[in-house]
């Protein structure tokens, strides 16, 4: 014992040693640096004398100071990654957390509700649970807007100061429902059974409504960098409301609302996947699992009608300038298309993928594992279809054998028409897929259950006839037609998944159980699946975030604020997914610090 | 030796976006700057014209962008092969420079059948094309398939205000 601290004291006083001769070197070298040296080795003679000389300096240097010009900074740099990225990571970080913070308030209500309904206090349990992730979430979304704010202001002033010219009436609703929605995010979670159900309800309804009327403030400001509105030919404000109100307002509102409650429900499946694995005991295993199968749910019936929101985005892109719909679609980012058709299938791929594995925790859900390889093939072909490239990527010689960039036949499916028919397809298998997942265990006791199956399946089969009529006929139309084929091909997908649905509620009331779902009993590469399923979720939303953002090109504001910094040009697909892979992963370390956070009121609980 | 469950997580998490990082890698790689500034020269020969034109209409007016260019089948906008040829015949009253005029300036006066409406006003931001980088452009479009006539003292619009162009149609 005595041996070890004396080692210590050497080891000690050798550092210090060695931190007391690196000072008196550095002493001695300041101090010489600044003693006045004659010029003995010069051969002219120095005419000024040395103290005339400073203080001739000096009194320069105060005039030049007096005189300086005021000028307006256009833009600071950022050091080392440079002003474009800083501001990139902070917003998308910023986002992340702010799409979880309003995301898990929307299903944690509708959860709660369900539990008031049917008196059965696991749901109200879940919904407590799914909230514990908030308040960091919360800190964290705020401390981010703030630090992006701030790298605003300090790196593009001049920009900034438009936008506050433009936007200055919407700033104060904004701070005071900032302020509301941390009264209602604390009251509603600290309150938990604290009061009456209503009046909890309420607080969940409240927190929603200020969380969704903050969002909308925010994306008035975004939207109108890209379509910009309500301004004259100079950019002088003519009306706030036109300004806010721009073309691309309402598609993002919504597109953003429905990507918020998939992304959200994908962060808290991943956040159950991970208790899940860590979990001791059978009850948690089947608690955790529960609460990931509901996260994922949530997720998939966000994130089959996201499509659809995102085609109506892009039309009202398309409807503003047709320039800029080409440059999203055809032009300099075209590619990124393809990038985000991988995400997509393996969105899709792994979503049914947890729904084939959590048949196994339904006992007699061995009927329906014989489908399973039809839908496979199924999503695999319509994902092949869909990242299938307009233009493939050869060499000269390659090229002129095909007589173009285009491949003869592949080329095909290289078009909207072929993708928008893949894409409905994948949406209807995965529908499908739900579908045998929910029957699994159950079968149904009404009278007309053979009609209704009929029903079902010719409801499904002509959508799917419709999706594919119409993605063929499109290639022999004109333009002008074939664009408008989008809308009877979303529109019977959307029925038959509507049909089809009310007719499986009423079909399945009552129905003879087949045998108990086993909560827990479940492959643990499912729980693996559910984080690849968020991983992807992030991913994919900070690709799409760059599309938005990145269509402006060289424009702070489309048309009326031109970016003239060094970053005014659109960096290449392979830099800009390193940038949202670099965000990605820095959002996992800092929402895995929330998981940590969260779980540790659950160690609190356990007893002594 | 059994590995933690935290750490597989993160294996996961890191190939995922590994993955997703190399698929970006994959497709071809193209920086985009922006649009230069077309230089003019106070006297331009018919081919000088030409290519500059040709350099505006693919880069700063982003015409290519939309139309193609000896393409068929489906196509978004028209096609602009021939249209040196083609304008001439159009519009009734109207010469081919007129035409081409009138497509660039009010592009939504009169639209080809079997096309939506798309074409922005080009001489405004975001592609604000000056005055002679549009006469450029049209010079490039007579090029195709037609005869150059227009040159940089050209006054193509309001049309009419050249000597010999037809007046302005009715919107009516």
């Amino acid at each position: 014992m005595k041996g070890r601290l004396n080692a210590k004291i050497a080891v000690a006083s050798a550092v210090v040693v060695a931190l007391s001769l690196a000072a008196t070197v550095g002493l001695v070298r300041f101090v010489l640096s600044r003693e006045y040296r004659a010029p003995v080795r010069s051969d002219q003679v120095e005419t000024t004398p040395r103290v005339q000389a400073q203080q001739d300096e000096a009194e320069a240097k105060a005039k030049a100071d007096r005189e300086k010009p005021y000028a307006e900074e256009t833009y600071r740099r950022f050091p080392l990654v440079g002003s474009r990225v800083a501001v990139w990571v902070l917003a998308q970080l910023h986002l992340l957390f702010a799409a979880f913070v309003l995301a898990v308030p929307i299903f944690a209500l509708i959860i709660e509700f369900i539990g008031w309904l049917n008196g059965d206090k696991r749901y109200d349990e879940l919904a407590h649970e799914f909230t514990k992730l908030l308040s960091v979430s919360f800190s964290l979304t705020a401390t981010f807007g703030a630090f992006l704010l701030f790298m605003l202001v300090l790196l593009y002033p001049k920009f900034m100061n438009y936008l506050m010219h433009v936007f200055s009436p919407t700033f104060a609703p904004y701070v005071g429902l900032f302020f509301l929605e941390a009264f209602f995010l604390y009251t509603y979670y600290y309150g938990w059974g604290k009061f009456s159900a209503v009046t909890h309800l309420l607080l969940g309804l409240g927190l929603n409504i200020v969380g969704t009327a903050i969002m909308l403030i925010a994306n008035s400001w975004l939207t109108f960098m890209t379509t910009p509105a309500g301004i004259s030919e100079s950019g002088a404000v003519i009306s706030t409301w036109a300004a806010v109100h721009n073309y691309t307002w309402m598609p993002i509102n919504i597109h953003r609302v429905i990507a918020n409650v998939a992304f959200g429900g994908s962060v808290a499946a991943a956040y159950a996947a991970f208790k899940f694995l860590g979990a001791k005991t059978d009850e948690e295993r089947a608690h955790y699992d529960w609460m990931g199968y509901i996260g994922n749910f949530v997720a998939i019936c966000a994130f089959l009608p996201l499509p659809f929101a995102g085609y109506w985005l892009a039309s009202e892109i398309y409807a503003y300038s047709q320039t800029l719909g080409l440059t999203m679609m055809g032009g300099a980012f075209s590619w990124l298309f393809i990038i985000q058709a991988v995400l997509i299938g393996n969105l899709f791929l792994a979503a049914n993928y947890y729904l084939w594995l959590g048949m196994g925790r339904v006992q007699a859900s061995e009927r329906f594992q014989g489908y399973i390889k039809f839908l496979l093939i199924l999503i695999a072909v319509c994902f092949a279809v869909w990242a299938t490239p307009r233009s493939i990527i050869a060499t000269v010689s390659e090229a002129r054998a095909m007589g173009g960039g285009a491949h003869p036949q592949l080329g095909y499916l290289g078009v909207m028409s072929a993708k928008n028919t893949a894409v409905n397809i994948l949406i209807l298998t995965t529908f499908v897929s739900f579908l045998l997942y929910r029957r699994s265990g159950r079968t149904p006791t009404v009278a007309w259950a053979k009609l209704g199956n009929a029903l079902q399946i010719a409801i499904s089969l002509l959508a799917g006839g419709i999706v594919l009529f119409l993605g063929i006929y499109g290639y022999f139309v004109e333009a002008s037609v074939r664009i408008g084929l989008s809308v009877p091909q979303v529109g019977s997908v959307l029925f038959a998944m509507i049909a089809v649905t009310v007719i499986d509620v009423l079909m399945y009331r009552n129905a003879k159980s087949l045998g108990e779902t086993h909560w827990g009993r479940i492959h643990p590469a499912s729980q693996y699946v559910l984080i690849f399923l968020a991983v992807t979720f992030t991913w994919l939303m900070g690709l799409m975030g760059y599309v938005r953002s990145g269509l402006r090109q060289h424009w702070h504001v489309y048309g009326v604020v031109r970016d003239t910094s060094v970053d005014a040009f659109t960096p290449t697909l392979g830099y800009a997914t390193s940038v949202v892979s670099a965000t990605v992963l820095l959002f996992f370390l800092l929402i895995g610090f929330v998981f940590w956070l969260a779980s540790l009121s659950d160690h609190k609980k356990e007893p002594a | 030796m059994k590995v933690p469950v935290s750490l597989k997580i993160l294996a996961l998490t890191v190939a995922t976006t590994g993955f997703y990082t190399m698929v970006g890698q994959l497709v071809p790689q193209k920086e985009v700057h922006p649009p230069k500034e077309t230089a003019f020269k106070k006297e331009m020969t018919s081919d000088e014209l030409v290519k500059a034109g040709k350099e505006v209409a693919e880069g700063k007016g982003l015409c290519s962008t939309c139309h193609t260019i000896g393409k068929s089948g489906a196509l978004r906008f028209p096609d602009l092969d021939g249209i040196g040829a083609r304008a001439a015949t159009r519009r009734p009253g109207l010469s081919a420079l007129d035409y081409l005029a009138e497509s660039i300036y009010d592009p939504n006066l009169f639209i080809v059948s079997g096309f939506n409406p798309g074409m922005p006003v080009i001489n405004k931001p975001p592609i604000g094309l000056t005055d002679p980088e549009i006469l450029a452009v049209m010079a490039y479009l007579q090029s195709l398939g037609g005869q150059v006539t227009v040159t940089l003292e050209s006054k193509v619009w309001p049309l009419g205000s050249g000597s010999g162009a037809a007046p302005p149609p009715s919107q009516d």
